[in-house]
C-alpha cells in the first residue's frame, strides 16, 4: 500500500449527497454522527464540501434532475475517493425501477463520469447504521 | 358548522351541479361543468368557509377529472368539487389559485404531469419534472409510454 493510501483511509471525510432520496437514508446517516454511534471517533467526518472529501455517501435512486448534479459533484471530488451507495434506492433504485423520472442507479450515472469509479454498496430501506459503518469498514479493508 | 348547517348551505347551489353523490355523512362529491368550477369552489371557500385540502388530477381515459377537495372543521365533512374536462387535445380548466394561494402548486403539478392548462394561473411554471424534460410530454397520462 502507498503511502498517499494509507494516510488518507486514516481518517475519511464523507460528503453527503441526496440523489433524490426521500429522506429515511438520511436520516439514518445523521445518525451515524450522533453520540449514540458517533462515526467520528473512527476518524469518519462530515464535510461540507465534496472538494474536502474522500468519499461520497450517495443516497436515493438519482432521479434525471439530480443526476446532473451528482455528476458535476463527483467530477469536484478529489481523487481517490469511493463511493458508496446507500441503501436500496441508491443500490438498484428499489420501488422506483423504471420510473419516468428515473437516470440511476447511482453506480451508472457514477460511470458515466468515471468508468474506474471505486463504488460500495450499502442496502436495506434504510440500512441500519451497524451496517452503514461495516459497509465502510468493508470497503475499506478492500482498497 | 354543523353538519345540518353544511347541508343547507350546499343546497343553495344545487341548481349550478350537475349532480351531488353522497357517500358517506361526511363525505360530499359535487359534480359539475368545468365552466363552473371556480364559482362553486369560490362558494364553498368565502361563503362557507371551508378549508382548502388539496387537488386531485385523474386521467380517467375518455375525459381528464379534476377534483378540489374542502374540508369543514367543525363536522369533519370533506366536500369534493368535480369536474370532468372532456377535450383531450387541450385540456383546460379555469384556476382557483386566484382565489386560493394554497392551491398554486397543485395546479402546476398537475399541469406538469397531466398536461391540463390551467387559465388565469398566476404563475403556471414547471414545478416538479426535470429541466430537460421534453415539451409536450406527460408522464401520467394513460396513453403516454416512458
Amino acid at each position: 500500500m502507498n503511502w498517499k493510501l494509507w494516510s488518507l483511509k486514516k481518517s475519511i471525510w464523507v460528503f453527503h449527497v441526496n440523489a433524490g432520496a426521500c429522506n429515511n437514508c438520511d436520516i439514518e446517516i445523521v445518525n451515524l454522527l450522533t453520540p449514540r454511534f458517533d462515526v467520528e471517533r473512527f476518524g469518519i467526518k462530515l464535510v461540507g464540501s465534496p472538494r474536502h472529501a474522500d468519499a461520497l455517501l450517495v443516497t436515493g435512486a438519482g432521479t434525471r434532475q439530480a443526476a446532473v448534479r451528482l455528476r458535476e459533484v463527483y467530477r469536484q471530488t478529489a481523487k481517490p475517493c469511493v463511493v458508496f451507495c446507500m441503501g436500496a434506492c441508491a443500490c438498484g433504485t428499489g420501488i422506483f425501477e423504471g420510473g419516468y423520472h428515473i437516470a440511476g442507479p447511482v453506480d451508472k450515472i457514477i460511470k458515466e463520469v468515471d468508468p474506474n469509479a471505486i463504488i460500495a454498496y450499502v442496502p436495506g430501506c434504510p440500512p441500519k447504521p451497524e451496517a452503514m459503518i461495516s459497509g465502510v469498514v468493508k470497503a475499506l479493508s478492500a482498497l | 358548522m354543523k353538519q345540518e348547517e353544511l347541508d343547507n348551505r350546499l343546497s343553495e347551489i344545487e341548481g349550478e351541479l350537475l349532480g351531488v353523490e353522497r357517500t358517506a355523512d361526511t363525505r360530499i362529491f359535487l359534480s359539475c361543468e368545468s365552466e363552473k368550477v371556480y364559482a362553486v369552489c369560490k362558494f364553498l371557500f368565502e361563503e362557507l368557509q371551508l378549508r382548502f385540502v388539496i387537488s386531485t388530477g385523474v386521467d380517467a381515459e375518455h375525459c381528464f377529472e379534476v377534483l378540489h377537495h374542502f374540508t369543514n372543521d367543525e363536522s369533519g365533512c370533506i366536500v369534493t368539487v368535480k369536474a370532468m374536462i372532456g377535450d383531450r387535445e387541450t385540456p383546460e380548466l379555469e384556476s382557483i389559485a386566484p382565489l386560493i394561494p394554497g392551491a398554486e402548486w397543485i395546479e402546476r403539478e398537475m399541469h406538469d404531469i397531466l398536461g391540463i392548462n390551467f387559465r388565469n394561473h398566476p404563475n403556471l411554471r414547471r414545478l416538479i419534472l426535470d429541466d430537460d424534460w421534453p415539451e409536450g410530454v406527460y408522464p401520467l397520462r394513460k396513453d403516454v409510454k416512458v
